[in-house]
């Protein structure tokens, strides 16, 4: 059997009156989720806004702590400060604002930062910085200041943060939403690298659904629930479904669902293939 | 008749005066109709927030003109001052501009700059809130205890209610997801429709920008790469994708199936548009 | 666009001053702005002033660039110069009119004052102007580490202090949005009052304390979840090491000590 690397059970979490989004409490932010990852696996959690996606993200690394029921990363459960340092240390993270979540004033300070908490030797920090910034293509920046940056840069910066603390699996709270096309492309290009050719676990939450496409597995949410979990193919075939939970379909498999020719095409080649095939070829 | 909306070498430079002087914007020539609804569309760093900033007086040009409904907008300080009311601006993530007390309150506080009496200040911000769908009973709230969605539409509704001729929206959707975000660019739509007024959309998402413009510029390297109809401009897809724009997936789809001898047009913009000519290429087949 | 604000006066450049440890400059810096206050003649404040021109010519910023570090403190060189010359009698009396007299003992002492603060401002702006603000925050960490054993949170600070640098770009364009926003809702915050224009200040003022609780709030999260639990068990990625260099300042500073020392025994003091 497949390792799981991270394993919710029957969690429920509220939150507290007037939290961060101002919402009145005690408003149910995940209720009795069961959720779990495997190691090496590609999973996109996909939800409207307020669905309670990034709340789950929050409790894969042991931020927040669920109300009830059990949160195992590992097999640990981050029941005391210890612990939840030891799950941090497997599950990274990176959050939608790539501006808070900078803290030094120089680049490569910044993807040290990690590695400096955890006690790391210094030249093994200089080798595993200077590796990380080469996996996400910055190499050439590390003597920047992060102000400078574009968004996409910035986010790699970040996820080079996570590198170099070389945890197992990362987490990405909708880390492209304020990014334009290109630093979106160059953000994704980057976490598909990471999970292809360096085995790292990946949870992508997003909202955009040609994101969840490429993954290996898709988790819909909705209500603080899990409503649709499957290969990329199988949900994206429930169209009517999805646009229920306020989601939406890629343009290609909007396009053969409303011509009836079948469901589950992901993309632009798959959707030029179907059509030539119903149609019969070009003439 | 004037234009809404006429730039004349229109140039603004960054760090003017200094060894890293670029040029932001330079001899831009823009005209907007009155009643358009033109979308700008560019990435970043192309020079698009540049531009707009120009049209509300938020930036000085370093040398050229910008004519609104036909006057300088730098002739005095008074001319400046008017423009402002005249012409909308609604930033990027808007919710980040909330201050009041109360969501009343923040939307008033456009009118009130613009020295309106109470009664009309009321009359507008009511008005304003019923069209973005601020709900009556939110509006004695605090703006900071609405959702995030929620926020934005107080936000666009502060800029509403100055009942403004021409109004522009930097990246209405940044941020939102695909059901809020429908809802806003429907919601943009309807202004146009019921006020009549000038509208001008910025955005990197073509899709969005395909759904709801007459006109579309594209702004690349500080200049204005192309203008026409959405019919003209995204039938250079290619050019387009030169400049680091993405084209929407079903103008991509239309460009293969024509790369592999379908006879489709290449001005396909959006899912029904095409569902319905591949319906008639499909009946056109069955009837022979 | 207000991208490319530096914070502080650092001068980027290879010279010797670049060069030395942070930590060695800030504390041989601390050790001369003392020493200045030892001198008691112009002899030794002589060898000062000596050290703060060569030092500055070693460095490589641009003689414009220190010069301008003097312009704020033009003001007060005038008034302490003014103070001296009238308050500071002795010696012999070089001009009188009604109530003002001015003596030698004054004019020398207004002199030696002044040269004793351009060459504090001159040496002081030297360290910054050669040290980046996180190397200095950095060596100022490393320096007063040893202060841990009185309970005082050095890295807390230290680390506060980076987060500040970091911080002051992002926030200074978050006012510039701010600002641009709500002026096209025809805010007003060039005309008025005292008041009116204080109380023009609120809608941007709100805003960005929200937004600064909200990126503070975020980015503990983010701090957090990369295992920041304060300065205990930490490592650093930049080693300081001392080189020749260093202990080659760190001599040239000692002899400088060592000559006013004896300078001022064997000549007389001017104040």
């Amino acid at each position: 059997m497949d390792e799981k690397i991270i394993e919710f059970e029957n969690v429920t979490m509220f939150y507290d009156a007037d939290d961060e989004e101002g919402n009145k409490a005690p408003i149910p932010a995940l209720s009795n989720v069961d959720f779990s990852v495997e190691k090496g696996e590609f999973v996109a959690v996909l939800g409207h806004n307020g669905s309670g996606k990034s709340t789950l993200a929050k409790l894969c690394n042991a931020i927040y702590e669920p109300n009830s029921g059990v949160v195992r990363v590992k097999g640990i459960v981050a029941d005391d400060d210890e612990k939840a340092d030891e799950v941090r240390r497997i599950v990274g993270m990176v959050f939608q604002n790539p501006d808070n979540q900078i803290v030094a004033t120089i680049v490569e300070d910044d993807v040290a930062f990690g590695p400096e908490n955890l006690g790391v030797e210094p030249s093994e920090i200089r080798r595993r910085v200077d590796e990380a910034l080469e996996a996400v293509n910055m190499y050439k920046y590390r003597h920047r200041e992060p102000h400078k940056l574009s968004g996409g840069q910035k986010q790699r910066v970040a996820i080079a943060g996570v590198l170099a603390m070389q945890t197992e699996c990362i987490v990405l709270d909708e880390p492209t939403a304020m990014l334009d096309p290109v630093g979106r492309e160059e953000v994704m290009q980057t976490v598909h690298r990471m999970n292809k050719e360096m085995g790292i676990t990946v949870v992508l939450i997003t909202h955009f659904m040609d994101e969840a496409v490429k993954a290996d597995r898709v988790v819909v949410m909705d209500s603080g629930r899990v409503v649709m979990q499957g290969k990329p193919r199988e949900i994206f075939s429930r169209v009517e479904e999805l646009r229920s939970h306020g989601l939406d379909v890629p343009q290609s498999t909007e396009l053969c669902h409303i011509l009836g020719y079948g469901e589950g095409v992901l993309n632009v080649d798959e959707c030029v293939e179907m059509i030539t095939e119903k149609l019969g070829g070009a003439r | 008749m004037n234009y809404a909306i006429e730039t004349i070498g229109l140039t603004h430079y960054y760090s003017k005066g200094t060894p890293h002087q670029v040029a932001a914007i330079s001899d831009v020539n823009l005209r907007i109709n009155k009643g358009e609804l033109v979308g700008i569309i560019g990435h970043t760093g192309s020079g698009k927030s540049t531009l707009i900033s120009h049209f509300n007086g938020l930036l000085k040009p370093d040398s050229g003109k910008v004519l609104v409904d036909g006057v300088d907008i730098h002739k005095d300080k008074e001319t400046l001052r008017n423009t402002r009311f005249k012409v909308g601006l609604c930033f990027q993530y808007p919710e980040y501009q909330l201050f009041e007390e109360t969501v009343y309150k923040d939307i008033a506080f456009g009118p009130k700059n613009m020295k309106l009496s109470d009664a009309e200040i009321k009359e507008r911000v009511i008005r304003a809130a019923d069209f973005v769908g601020v709900k009556r009973e939110h509006l004695n709230q605090s703006p900071f205890d609405l959702s995030g969605g929620e926020k934005r539409r107080v936000a666009i509704a502060g800029v509403m209610s100055m009942e403004p001729e021409i109004l522009i929206f930097d990246e209405p959707a940044a941020g939102l997801d695909p059901k809020g975000r429908k809802d806003l660019i429907k919601l943009i739509a309807d202004y146009r429709k019921q006020t009549g007024s000038t509208v001008i959309v910025v955005s990197h998402s073509m899709e969005d920008i395909a759904s709801m413009a007459d006109r579309v510029v594209v702004v690349n390297d500080s200049s204005i790469a192309m203008q026409g109809t959405v019919d003209e401009v995204y039938s250079r897809g290619e050019e387009l994708r030169a400049m680091g724009l993405n084209v929407p997936e079903i103008t991509e789809i239309f460009a293969k199936l024509r790369a592999k001898g379908f006879d489709v047009p290449a001005n396909v913009y959006t899912v029904d548009q095409g569902a319905e000519i591949i319906r008639s290429l499909s009946k056109g087949r069955c009837a022979e | 666009m207000i991208r490319d604000i530096t914070i502080g006066q650092y001068y980027p450049g290879k010279s010797l001053l670049h060069k030395v440890d942070p930590r060695m400059k800030l504390i041989l810096t601390f050790a001369i702005i003392i020493v200045i206050f030892l001198c008691k003649n112009f002899f030794s404040l002589g060898v000062i002033a000596v050290t703060a021109v060569v030092a500055s010519a070693l460095s490589k910023v641009p003689a414009k660039m220190i010069l301008k570090s003097l312009k704020p403190i033009v003001i007060i060189l005038i008034f302490t110069a003014i103070l001296n010359v009238f308050y500071t009698q002795g010696g012999a009396t070089w001009f009188e009119w009604k109530f003002i007299k001015i003596t030698e003992k004054g004019v020398f002492t207004a002199i030696f004052t002044m040269v004793r603060i351009i060459s504090l401002v001159l040496i002081s702006s030297l360290l910054t102007y050669t040290t980046t603000p996180t190397m200095l925050t950095d060596a100022l960490e490393r320096v007063l580490s040893p202060l841990k054993v009185f309970k005082i949170k050095v890295h807390t600070l230290a680390m506060m202090m980076t987060l500040a640098l970091r911080f002051i770009p992002t926030l200074i364009e978050e006012i510039d949005r701010i600002m641009n926003a709500q002026k096209a809702r025809g805010a007003d915050l060039e005309t008025g009052g005292l008041i009116e224009r204080a109380k023009a200040l609120v809608p941007i003022f709100v805003p960005l304390m929200v937004s600064s609780f909200r990126r503070a709030y975020e980015l503990a999260f983010a701090m957090t979840c990369r295992c920041y639990t304060g300065g205990e068990g930490r490592t650093r990625m930049k080693q300081m090491k001392l080189s020749l260099l260093d202990f080659f300042a760190l001599f040239a500073c000692i002899a400088i000590t060592a000559g006013i020392i004896v300078l001022n025994h064997f000549f007389t003091a001017v104040i």
